[in-house]
């Protein structure tokens, strides 16, 4: 006990002087290792001497070839086992120490500093890994040269050591890690190299079955579909769903299997490789199955996911999928377009989920929930009964609940800590990640702040639960971006991304973490102009540079749209908008959002190109398109796009009935934003349809004007207060000598702003009309001043068409 | 074809050298096929022939068409020399480290050899070092007493041994029986490429090694591996590629070529046991049966292959047959992989579910690699109605070897019991894409397909359709198709099946509720059709059966009497003043 209690440095002093506290870590450690090996079996010792002399001959053999050839012309290992213990005999005392705390939990299935879930302890054995198997050769190499020479205590710590020993309970915190390193990085994650160590983990520890499942998840992030459906089958007959689903309490399990769990997990992977109808049918059956296994806690996972599948993916009817008499719709019968049906499922999953206390699920109903009501008007979901007051609106109101609802989540966890800890030990280190990001600048190029502390290194604290729970929390702030984006207000939006790309750019998915970029950027292009947008979208194109249809890639696309359209460079704008086209309907699925916007953006080039007709059925095909999939806030957009082209085509008359609809839409989603510049369009209408309507158009130009001017970028406002000018211009009682400041204020701003966007079309016209002002006024000089900025910008929209032949070419 | 006469000195040779390197079973291999051949009439006492007698009478019985005594011309087979014993003097170490070999005594088997450089020498003890790594792993996994095949020991003497044979190989200092040694460690080291090079030389270098030949062999598994091998034309590649072919399950190549070396090797039992096996896949159970039967005249203390027979008397339920055949092979050997699964298949046909698995886990004890006991094993747990563990034993044959069908056929039963289709239709689909010649498993995804909570019917009939184009012996498919067609609204293919089916039963003689639906439905059909004289044909038949459908029968000849009678009476009233 003495000598080995003195072990670790009695090279050093006598061995009268034992200075170990025995009751000191690394005491206490000892102790249960003499504990461990008195109370091992015969074989157990066997196995221990046998381990002890292969290690031995491997750190020998690698040591030196004169060595080597010694020991393989003898060909027994006692040789040099004897020659072994000449060196110390502590040494291989403290190898003893080591390969017994291993050697303990396979024979006692006792674990004393570890409290594991019960089940949980059963699994854990020791198994050696490489960390390494590339460098793990010369590594054996340098480490026995320095353990012969020095015996460092720590050598077997070491990270990148050859052979060491590694609890079961560690390769499962190191999975999960991995786990959530997949879902994070998605496809820069190499493919290969990760399978490579997987599979030997997994011929090192067969009874691990979660390397399955992690080889799923690598060959799922790689959209390799059959290794993905190989790997998850394989998982789930083994483990029969009852290891590792990290979102389950470990209940008593039943001895039929969890193979609802399956279904479920293949579901979503039929849904991320873009198989609606297939990801449907299986979740259907796993409805039926969790049903019939009364396993609760699937079904209102399971239940959350068709919803979320619904409402990604955009189905036309669900007819003869959900109305099969197995379908959790038959309290409701089945004439229910696809929308209600969503909102009756996410409302049953909430309440499943609520009455089970899983947290994280209330937390992502209540955010899905939140994005239900933002884009869906509330109607009674029986056309029978008595007659509810229909309310056609959304109800912003309702979504900030929900929102905050979800937010409640974080503030629980805090509070009650342990009890959630469904996988084990629970670690704090996610509150360290919370505070620590919080200085460094969002568009920064620092990505390395991610801790690189080796997951073996805190032992067995692999909890994976405060990442997702810090997603989701991260996630509402997104949602709350987004809703106040599409209510309108900017700055609202931009505090809440700000706020989401701050706190919780360590915890997001990095396609999250780049969709935060993308609203940040396109902030700046609206209120910047499109300098500052590209500066910073150079960035976080640095930043998130992997992934072929990323958020980034689309982003850029949209700019440089944008900006061709404003500099008249018309061809450019077409290219971009058929290459967003292309994005929109890849191989694996039709992102209906993307298709949107691409055949807007179309509808929007032909309007510039003044192809009216053209434009307005484009833009009507689009209408259709809304209207059949439900795309209400879309709808109002392209109605107000439709108004446009009409008016632009001289045809104001035609255009207001659409401007009108547009307005309506807007007011019933609370799309203020949206409203006010259909307000702005609606007075345009006016004034071009003669001068005795200035006055209408030019109150409804004072209403928005608020809305505008707080929430409205450059162009808005841009145009607002040319409409604003002009409305007084052809106001026949208005005589510019009396009140010069009252137009040339608002031609001044527009200028300004317009030039920053370098939107020549509506800057000339600023500037041709300042220069009527002026030239009504009688200062000439300040007349040809207009007068050159006119020139310059209309030159400048008529060599569009050299530069975009140069663009072009280049 | 080399003659019989070079064919039998090579083997004796072979036996020789091959035992003299403690090769056991290589050594059994080659002297089982040098009795196998024929010997010449003319030289032996009939006591020397008595040992093949019995096998002539099943020959009598099943080749009629001969095409195995035409011996194959145009193939060239290189004759390797006969290897040289390079070592003259054996020296006294090597035949007592051949001895302690003997007794099982491996270490000191090799701790005698240490100093000896000869090439026989360093393989002997690199072999015994190698089993005796083997001997001490299957101790480890027995002490550590992991799960069921959940093992992770490995032979610690693999490095070493890699790393000595592989500067052998490089100094050219090894021979054929060092290769192979040298290929069997790659192998298990996991270096496959280079483990089926090492073996290729070794057995073009030194063809009679049977084992080397089986090592080779587990390392091809596609055509494409084999293709790619370079391997010189000795007679006993025809052996290899027979044996390969089975593995590929391209059994009728592989029985082409086992027919045609038994021309030489008239009386192996081996090649008799082999061509059994390829007819069981086949599924023609007669045959093996009467194939095995004789073999077991022969060679009544046969263990080895017998647990195919024992698979084809369960299927036939050859009750007191297995029987015998269990208390045989126990009295034979209880502990062999092969006597266990025969057992376990005992157990199971008498309705022992608990103990025939707990012989499958014998078996699985003593070789968990042994595929089909996983699969019966799973089999018996779906029995035990216990789908988790029978899908866990499925999953781990399939493992093993992912093309074996009946374990992926096995899956989806287990999850079709759970009640869950949609997800067994990814294992019936795995399933019939090894085997699609089955109609069995075309039928069982059918059945999935038709389950209530799919409903997928025109998915049911393409599966139905499969299944009926590959001989279907128990005539489901063309019934299903017949009866789904008929529910989806399609008479005219309903009719159509309908009497195919019933052409069938009336081949195959068989009685039943079906020949009287099917009889009804193309009654009405036709005269739904207005072609009465078909109809009329099978009304009368249907006046055969009794029951309710006799009386519908004659209410539709009257129906159809009337109906034809109409217009020729009209005329009859025309024509008569």
């Amino acid at each position: 006990m003495r000598g080995i209690l003195g072990g670790p440095d009695s090279g050093v002093m006598e061995d009268d002087q034992v200075i170990l506290d025995p009751n000191s870590n690394l005491g206490m450690f000892l102790r249960r290792c003499i504990l461990a090996f008195n109370l091992l079996t015969f074989e157990g010792i066997c196995h221990l001497l046998t381990n002890i002399g292969i290690y031995c001959k491997e750190a020998i053999s690698s040591c030196s070839s004169y060595e080597l050839r010694r020991l393989d012309d003898s060909g027994n290992d006692l040789e040099s086992l004897s020659e072994y213990e000449n060196m110390d005999l502590n040494l291989v005392f403290k190898k003893i120490n080591e390969e017994m705390e291993a050697r303990k939990r396979a024979t006692e299935r006792v674990s004393f500093h570890l409290h594991l879930p019960k089940e949980l302890s059963t699994l854990v054995e020791d198994i050696e890994v490489f960390a390494d198997p590339k460098s793990e050769h010369y590594d054996k190499g340098r480490e026995s040269s320095s353990y012969a020479s020095s015996g460092d205590l720590l050598r077997d710590f070491d990270p990148n050591g050859g052979v060491f020993l590694r609890t079961n309970w560690q390769i499962q915190g190191y999975l999960t890690e991995q786990a959530d390193a997949i879902e994070k990085h998605g496809s820069s994650f190499t493919l290969n190299a990760f399978e490579l160590t997987l599979r030997q983990l997994q011929k090192l520890a067969p009874e691990l079955h979660r390397v399955h499942f992690l080889r799923y998840l690598n060959s799922l992030y790689h959209d390799d579909y059959f290794s993905a459906l190989e790997n998850l089958h394989r998982y789930f007959d083994y483990s029969a769903g009852i290891e590792g689903f990290d979102f389950v309490p470990p209940t008593g399990c039943n001895s039929f299997g969890r193979y609802e769990i399956a279904l479920l997990c293949l579901g979503m992977m039929h849904f991320h490789f873009g198989h609606p109808k297939q990801a449907l049918e299986v979740l259907t059956e796993a409805v039926r199955v969790s049903q019939q296994h009364s396993n609760d806690t699937c079904l209102a996972y399971t239940l959350a996911a068709i919803s979320n599948l619904l409402s990604e993916i955009g189905f036309s009817t669900t007819s003869g999928i959900l109305g099969s008499p197995f379908s959790p719709m038959t309290s409701v019968g089945t004439s229910l377009s696809v929308q209600q049906q969503l909102f009756v499922l996410l409302k049953g999953s909430l309440k499943r989920a609520e009455s089970l206390k899983l947290k994280q699920l209330v937390a992502a109903n209540h955010l899905s929930m939140a994005k239900f009501d933002l884009t869906h008007v509330q109607r009674p979901l029986l056309s029978f009964g008595p007659k509810a007051s229909m309310k056609l609106r959304t109800c912003p109101i309702s979504v900030c609940k929900e929102l905050r609802l979800g937010y409640h989540l974080i503030s629980e966890f805090c509070c009650e800590g342990s009890t959630m800890t469904t996988d084990g030990a629970f670690s704090t280190a996610w509150l360290k990640n919370l505070q620590k990001p919080m200085g460094s600048l969002v568009l920064s190029q620092d990505n390395s702040s991610r801790n690189n502390s080796n997951p073996f290194l805190f032992c067995a604290q692999p909890s994976s639960i405060p990442g997702s729970v810090l997603q989701l929390v991260g996630s509402s702030y997104l949602h709350r971006a987004t809703a106040w984006e599409i209510y309108g207000s900017a700055p609202l939006a931009r505090v809440n991304a700000l706020v989401y790309a701050t706190c919780f750019a360590d915890a997001s998915s990095s396609s999250d973490a780049a969709l935060v970029h993308v609203k940040l950027v396109q902030h700046l292009a609206v209120f910047k102009g499109y300098k500052e947008a590209f500066a910073a979208l150079k960035i976080a194109e640095e930043k998130f540079l992997c992934v072929s249809k990323s958020w980034i890639l689309i982003l850029k696309l949209q700019l440089l749209h944008e900006r061709a359209l404003h500099r008249g460079h018309l061809k450019l704008a077409q290219q971009v908008c058929d290459e967003l086209g292309v994005l929109a309907s890849s191989v694996t699925a039709v992102d209906m959002d993307l298709k949107t916007e691409a055949s807007l953006r179309h509808a929007r080039t032909l309007l510039a190109a003044k192809q009216f007709s053209q434009a307005a059925a484009v833009a009507h095909s689009l209408f259709c398109m809304c209207y059949k999939f439900n795309l209400q806030v879309e709808s109002a957009s392209v109605l107000l796009l439709l108004a446009e082209i009409h008016m632009k085509s001289g045809n104001a008359v035609v255009g207001l009935p659409y401007a009108l609809a547009s307005l309506s839409y807007c007011q019933s989603f609370n799309l203020d934003l949206l409203r006010a510049s259909a307000t702005l369009t609606l007075a345009e209408l006016w004034l071009s349809l003669g001068s005795n309507h200035t006055k209408t158009a030019l109150s409804l130009i004072h209403g928005a004007f608020p809305m505008i001017l707080g929430h409205g970028g450059l162009e808005l406002s841009g145009r607002a207060y040319i409409t604003e000018a002009k409305c007084y211009l052809s106001d026949p009682n208005f005589s510019v000598s009396d009140n010069p400041e009252v137009v040339l204020d608002p031609l001044r701003q527009a200028s300004d702003e317009l030039q920053a966007l370098e939107y020549h079309e509506l800057a000339a016209e600023a500037f041709y009309l300042m220069a009527i002002v002026f030239d009504k006024l009688g200062q000439l000089e300040k007349r040809e001043e207009a007068a050159a900025s006119f020139k310059n910008h209309i030159v400048a929209l008529e060599n569009s068409q050299n530069v975009e032949d140069l663009l072009l070419s280049v | 074809m080399s003659s019989k006469e070079s064919c039998r000195n090579e083997l004796r040779t072979a036996i020789r050298q091959l035992s003299d390197r403690c090769l056991y079973s290589a050594s059994k291999w080659a002297a089982e096929q040098l009795v196998g051949i024929e010997q010449d009439p003319a030289k032996f006492t009939p006591s020397n022939t008595r040992f093949q007698r019995g096998s002539s009478s099943i020959r009598r019985r099943f080749r009629t068409n001969e095409i195995t005594s035409t011996p194959p011309t145009g193939v060239a087979y290189v004759s390797t020399p006969v290897m040289e014993e390079d070592e003259v003097i054996h020296g006294d170490f090597y035949l007592l480290a051949k001895s302690y070999f003997d007794c099982r005594e491996y270490r000191r088997a090799a701790h005698v050899l240490r100093d000896q450089t000869g090439k026989k020498s360093v393989f002997l003890r690199c072999y015994a070092l190698y089993l005796a790594g083997e001997k001490r792993k299957e101790e480890e996994m027995i002490e550590l007493e992991g799960p069921l095949g959940k093992s992770d020991t490995v032979n610690r003497e693999l490095v070493s041994l890699e790393r000595e044979l592989s500067t052998l190989c490089k100094n050219n200092m090894i021979d054929p029986f060092g290769l192979y040694l040298y290929g069997l460690v790659l192998k298990e080291k996991g270096n496959e490429n280079l483990a089926r090079k090492v073996l290729v030389e070794s057995v073009n270098s030194y063809p009679w090694n049977w084992s080397a030949w089986s090592e080779l062999q587990s390392l091809c598994t596609t055509v494409d591996l084999l293709n790619s091998l370079n391997l010189s034309n000795h007679w006993m590649k025809e052996f290899f590629l027979a044996s390969v072919y089975q593995e590929l399950r391209m059994h009728n190549e592989s029985l082409v070529k086992y027919e045609n070396l038994q021309g030489n090797f008239t009386f192996s039992n081996y090649i008799q046991a082999q061509i059994a096996k390829a007819r069981y896949s086949l599924r023609e159970f007669e045959q093996v049966e009467v194939i095995f039967e004789d073999l077991l005249r022969n060679d009544p203390y046969r263990v080895e292959d017998m647990d195919t027979y024992s698979n084809v008397l369960y299927t036939k339920e050859c009750f007191s047959a297995l029987s015998y055949l269990a208390h045989r092979v126990i009295m034979t050997d209880k502990y062999r992989p092969e006597s266990c699964c025969i057992i376990g298949n005992y157990y199971s046909l008498k309705g022992q579910h608990e103990k025939s698995v707990m012989y499958f886990r014998r078996a699985l004890k003593l070789n968990k690699n042994y595929l089909s006991a996983w699969t019966l094993m799973g089999h018996e747990y779906v029995e035990m109605k216990n789908t988790p563990a029978a899908v866990d034993a499925y999953r781990r044959a399939v493992d093993i070897n992912p093309r074996d069908y009946r374990a992926w056929y096995g899956l989806g039963q287990a999850y079709e019991m759970m009640g869950m289709p949609h997800y067994a239709l990814h294992y019936f689909r795995k399933s019939v894409f090894f085997q699609p010649i089955d109609s069995r498993l075309w039928i069982a995804m059918a059945q999935c397909y038709e389950s209530e909570q799919l409903h997928m019917l025109e998915e049911a009939i393409k599966c139905y359709k499969r299944a009926a184009n590959c001989n279907d012996t128990e005539a489901i498919a063309l019934h299903r198709l017949a009866k789904l067609h008929r529910e989806l609204g399609h008479p005219e293919e309903a009719a159509f099946y309908y009497k195919k089916d019933l052409e069938r039963m009336e081949a195959e003689d068989r009685e039943g509720p079906n020949i009287v639906e099917a009889l009804m439905f193309l009654a009405t059909h036709y005269k739904a059709q207005k072609r009465f004289e078909e109809a009329e044909v099978y009304c009368t038949r249907l006046l055969d059966y009794t029951g309710p459908e006799r009386e519908t029968a004659k209410n539709l000849l009257r129906g159809m009497r009337i109906a034809q009678s109409s217009f020729p009476s009209m005329d009859v009233e025309h024509f008569h003043p």
